[in-house]
């Protein structure tokens, strides 16, 4: 048996001997080879050969791009189409459209990619993504493109200039637009696609009923939960989604520091973030709101519950509006869902947050690769048509201002109910509060706090300690720790 | 002569496997070494073109790690707990298998269900067993909408329900839930595995004992279980392997999150430690980690070889 | 004399009695147990079916129903439409079937080897093997990736089939089980002439039927559930596989997930799993009886 043992262990010995001895040969080469490929190649391997930067433009050449994505059947139908369309413009742009799962699934996969090379010319990405992809330098600054006058010629005849001209610019949304610049170095690295953001469904029959008002402010709103567990002291009034989101909403709202895109990154732990927290906690304490991972279940399915125990508003996604929407009894919905913004701490200079996807474009050695990929990206995100279609169909807003004006699409809002159209009754709420929108910095690490901040709001909402302010005081400090220990490198 | 010729014949009946495993195993392996020697390796910055000094930080940093210990007792305590319970469980159902006639086939086809069964599907139903929904527990204000299947039983025997796996759940009742689901999701593999080797073991064995009038259990333990003995021995240096690497189990119940409502990470395992390490791109930590694992992984497994070997019958 | 003969017979028939009762007592309790067990590792199964014929609302539910209030065989329907179901099931039996074959055939011969040759370096090579166990196998993507990127690989089926032939815990398995065969079978085989393959073939394989079985259908279920690896270096129509063509068609809106109708498809693809092991669990009845024969 010894000598068994003597085997092993020489074995395993063996095994990481040899495998330093291939580290030190290996650590010193490996880098080198694989940045000539990503930074360098674009430029040299450039088949224009005047003057690369604003003045190349598509030649028409034959490429194909490949693009992921996350629809679902009935949203890549609408892709299709579309794509179909772009090819009548530009048939030599060959696009593959691939759903890859969900949004982790397309960082995994693409960050997996980038290490050899094969990444995709086009993605859905969120902010977080794009600062890792970036940490091998992988994305294409966009600036370059938008800027650029030179003239693309079409398959029709006509030309377009591959930049953006400025009636497109001033007609995306400004909080969607800007989200592309939240990198910390100015420069635009996505363009937004389709978005959605939170808002307030409340049940407008229980409203009307008991002559409730519908809150505007935090203050409103904890008076109006008084109220209703007054009138039913069996439920829970308010439910909110995602504590993560309700955080950095009000950390915004209270224009206090959440995180920096520069420097020291992670900046919650002050004394107004604590106070929120604090007082929320007393809210959650009294009954007054739950939150999903506090509660257990779907905070969508309290508020459309028929049982004893429901809630009475529910602030969630405004592309979940069907969910909000409760299961039709005899052929007849229980009670008419109403949808606002979210409650504000000044309604005067009102905060909600963008979410959804964005596009990026990784940089290619082919540099008609790249200039195809922006014509794309370009095609839908500047398209009218296409961002009504694809906004009907999934619930999601569009990012173009006119988009609203779409015969389709203001048909679609102009159906808007509290029933069977609870859909365009959220997107039309997300019409009117347009100018709100805000963005949080991006970084490599901005997940990270994301996803410790709505710990940090659950612990804090439930922990029953005695010294409230010391335990608030330890999970804020706590959740700094992790945030600066999971990014330290 | 006849050495040298098995020599011969013996590497090459091994050649396609040791060609694979050179390609696919050793040299990711070689590579893992590397990296978690590398200070602050991430795969990506190093794309982007940053190099790294050779040193141990890797390792100073994940030992450093303020819930090492807890990833680490986490670990220990899921392992040395479900394999020895999920080996007897299946022990003894294979053996009551093994012992009746009617009905045999349809338990058989039964026990072997779970595998067709879908882990999404398997996670779904611990949620509705154990999960509380309701808000503001210990409050004056709480309300419970549905205390969960696992709490209406012990509720109805006139137990009190407890909580858990929601916000404000002790770690003793996280580890209860996780270490029944561990136990449920290996004992299919066992029972296939120990009744396959069972039903190998010569009937006329039996006949014999039966014939000189032994007891059952004296059968169990004089000729089941030392034949039996390969089959275990396998079913436990392996059901170690997997438990030192629990992880994706523990998704299924508690989310990424790897703990209950506002206490995320609190059931964080090793290899929760080096995903979360993947996911923020620090692969040299994750690198790290893996090979302290790898070292707390084979010193367990020499010390089941070395048990094994002294009790396995051949 | 005949007093204590008579007494004795007394007391066998007192055993016997006592015996008989303790036999059907045993019995009874074997059957509890069995289906106490039976019940609790069905439970899972039956709220797979149980989810898969709900309506998306109904899922989302915070009391969860024990049966669906309005049944919806509808999933199934759509679930067989919308995700294109024979091409995955097609692309997945190839990969599930080559693989296994090959890998039994590469898992028999290094079990042989381990079990019964004897050369240089065995057992150092053998601890080797199971170290390689010990480590995580997510580490191993990256470079993976990178080598079947090399041989150019990517949408083959061989990168789906290739890369996990090798499994050392069927190699142990099945080395475990061969050295329980006695020696003298082998020694003897070779002093009639009989050459390995056939030994082989004759002996060990029909002798180890159990375990191949179980390896077979282990083998088959890693090609019907793995995921990760093949949506990395597999993901076109042409070699995708069951799960992630599951995974990727029944997103309701963006990136939600249609839990009901997913439901309804993975029921749908474990059904011919199902069959499979019925259909094989003949020939593990066959193999234990074989080897009562030879025993």
């Amino acid at each position: 048996m010894k000598k068994f043992i003597a085997i092993l262990l020489a074995a395993a010995l063996m095994l990481s001997l040899a495998a330093c001895g291939g580290n030190t040969s290996t650590s010193t080469e490996a880098p080198a080879p694989s940045t000539t490929k990503a930074a360098e190649e674009p430029g040299t391997e450039a088949p224009v050969p005047e003057n690369p930067g604003t003045k190349s433009t598509y030649d028409g050449s034959e490429v194909t791009i490949v693009f992921y994505h996350t629809m679902g059947s009935n949203l890549n139908d609408v892709l299709v189409d579309y794509i179909a369309k772009f090819n009548e413009l530009y048939p030599n742009i060959h696009v593959e459209a691939k759903s890859v799962g969900s949004y982790d699934d397309v960082r995994d996969q693409i960050s997996t990619e980038i290490n050899v090379g094969s990444q995709p010319n086009i993605a859905y990405c969120y902010p977080d993504h794009v600062a890792m992809y970036n940490l091998a330098g992988a994305v294409q600054t966009l600036d370059e493109f938008i800027n650029s006058t030179s003239e693309v010629k079409r398959a029709d005849g006509s030309t377009e200039i591959l930049g953006l001209t400025e009636e497109q610019k001033a007609d995306f949304i400004a909080g969607y637009y800007n989200e592309g610049k939240q990198f910390g170095d100015g420069l635009m690295y996505t363009m937004p696609f389709s978005k959605s953001t939170e808002v307030l469904y409340y049940n407008k029959t229980f409203f009307e009923a008991n002559g409730l008002t519908v809150p505007t402010t935090w203050d409103e709103m904890k008076t109006l939960c008084q109220k209703i567990k007054e009138i039913d002291p069996n439920s829970i009034p308010l439910g909110y989604d995602s504590e993560g989101n309700w955080f950095i909403t009000m950390c915004e709202q209270y224009g206090s520091p959440y995180t920096s895109a520069t420097g020291d990154h992670y900046l919650f732990n002050n004394e107004t973030n604590r106070n929120f927290v604090k007082e929320f906690r007393e809210w959650y304490q009294a009954g007054y709101l739950t939150t999903q991972s506090l509660y257990g279940a779907y905070t969508s399915g309290l508020f459309t519950s028929t049982d004893a125990t429901k809630s009475y508003m529910s602030i969630g996604s405004s592309a979940g509006a069907t969910y909000q929407r409760p299961q039709k009894v005899d052929g007849a919905y229980p009670f008419e869902v109403g949808i606002a913004s979210i409650p504000q701490i000044d309604p005067a200079n009102p905060k909600v947050i963008s979410q959804g996807p964005s596009v990026c474009i990784f940089k290619k050695s082919n540099e008609q690769e790249v200039l195809a990929s922006w014509l794309f990206v370009k095609y839908l995100t500047t398209s009218v048509d296409f961002q009504a279609e694809f906004s009907v169909a999934s619930g999601y807003v569009p990012v173009l201002k006119s988009v609203a004006q779409n015969e389709q699409y203001a048909k679609f809002v102009g159906s808007a109910d509290g029933g069977d159209y609870v859909s365009a009754l959220s997107a039309k709420v997300c019409l009117e509060q347009e100018s709100a929108y805000y963005t949080s910095p991006a970084f490599n690490g901005s997940s990270t706090a994301r996803s410790q901040v709505q710990s940090l709001m659950a612990k804090c909402l439930s922990d029953n300690a005695s010294d409230v302010d010391a335990m608030i005081a330890a999970a804020f400090e706590e959740a700094i720790d992790e945030c600066e220990y999971q990014t330290g490198f | 002569m006849v050495e040298s010729k098995q020599q011969w014949k013996a590497w090459l009946y091994l050649s396609p496997a040791i060609v694979l495993l050179l390609i696919f195993t050793v040299w990711p392996i070689i590579n893992t070494v590397r990296m978690a020697f590398l200070n602050g390796y991430s795969g990506l910055a190093a794309v982007g073109g940053e190099s790294f000094s050779f040193g141990i930080d890797n390792f100073k940093k994940v030992i450093e790690y303020k819930r090492f210990i807890t990833c680490l007792k986490n670990t220990c305590v899921l392992c040395f707990v479900t394999v020895p319970l999920s080996t007897i469980l299946a022990l003894l159902v294979s053996v009551a298998l093994n012992s009746i006639k009617p009905f045999q086939k349809v338990l058989q086809t039964i026990f072997f269900l779970p595998y067709v069964t879908n882990s999404i599907a398997i996670g779904m139903v611990f949620a509705a067993m154990f999960n509380i929904v309701g808000s503001a527990f210990g409050t004056p204000n709480q309300i419970i909408v549905t205390a969960g299947i696992v709490n209406n039983v012990i509720e109805f025997f006139g137990g009190t329900a407890v909580n858990w796996i929601n916000s404000g759940s002790t770690h003793l009742a996280n580890m209860t839930v996780m270490i029944i689901y561990i136990v449920w999701n290996a004992l299919p593999f066992k029972i296939l595995i120990l009744l396959g080797g069972m039903q190998s073991i010569n009937k006329q064995y039996y006949d014999a004992a039966r014939v000189d009038g032994s007891t059952r259990r004296r059968i169990f333990a004089r000729i089941t279980v030392p034949l039996l003995s390969p089959m275990i021995a396998y079913v436990v240096i392996t059901g170690f392997i997997g438990g030192f690497k629990e992880y994706t189990s523990i998704v299924g119940i508690f989310g990424a999150d790897m703990g209950p409502a506002g206490a995320k990470g609190s059931m964080n395992t090793m290899v929760g430690f080096i995903y979360d390490a993947l996911s923020s791109n620090s692969q040299g930590r994750a690198s790290a980690a893996a090979l302290i694992l790898f070292g707390i992984i084979l010193i367990a497994t020499l010390i089941n070889l070395w048990v094994s070997k002294k009790r396995v019958h051949y | 004399m005949a007093d204590r003969v008579l007494m004795k017979e007394k007391n066998m028939e007192d055993v016997t009695a006592k015996s008989r009762v303790g036999v059907v007592v045993v019995k009874i309790l074997t059957y509890v147990f069995l289906i106490i067990m039976a019940v609790i590792v069905l439970f899972p199964f039956y709220w797979m079916i149980n989810s898969s014929l709900k309506t998306l609302e109904e899922y989302r539910w915070s009391v969860p129903s024990f049966w669906p209030q309005t049944v919806m065989f509808k999933n199934y329907l759509e679930a067989f439409t919308t995700a294109s179901l024979g091409r995955l099931f097609v692309n997945t039996m190839i990969v599930g079937v080559v693989s296994t074959i090959l890998s039994l055939i590469i898992t028999v011969l290094s079990a042989f080897a381990f079990a019964r040759l004897e050369f240089k370096g065995k057992n150092i090579l053998f601890a080797g093997l199971l170290a390689t166990m010990m480590i995580p196998g997510e580490l191993f993507t990256i470079t993976n990736y990178g080598t079947v990127t090399t041989f150019g690989w990517i949408n083959t089926y061989t990168v789906l089939i290739v890369p996990f032939l090798v499994s050392v815990f069927y190699i142990y398995l099945l080395r475990q089980n061969f050295l329980q065969i006695p020696n003298e079978l082998y020694l003897a085989a070779k002093v009639d002439g009989t050459s390995d393959l056939k030994y082989l073939w004759t002996v060990m394989i029909p002798l180890s039927l159990p375990t191949l079985i179980s390896i077979t259908i282990l083998k088959m279920m890693g090609a019907w559930n793995s995921y990760i690896w093949p949506r990395l270096v597999a993901n076109d129509e042409a070699h995708r596989l069951i799960t992630n063509g599951l995974r990727n068609a029944f997103t309701a809106t963006t990136g939600d997930v249609n839990y009901p109708v997913q439901m309804a498809a993975v029921a749908l693809v474990s059904f011919p799993l199902f069959l499979v092991y019925i259909f094989l669990r003949k020939y593990i009845m066959k193999g234990v009886s074989r080897s009562g024969i030879k025993g």
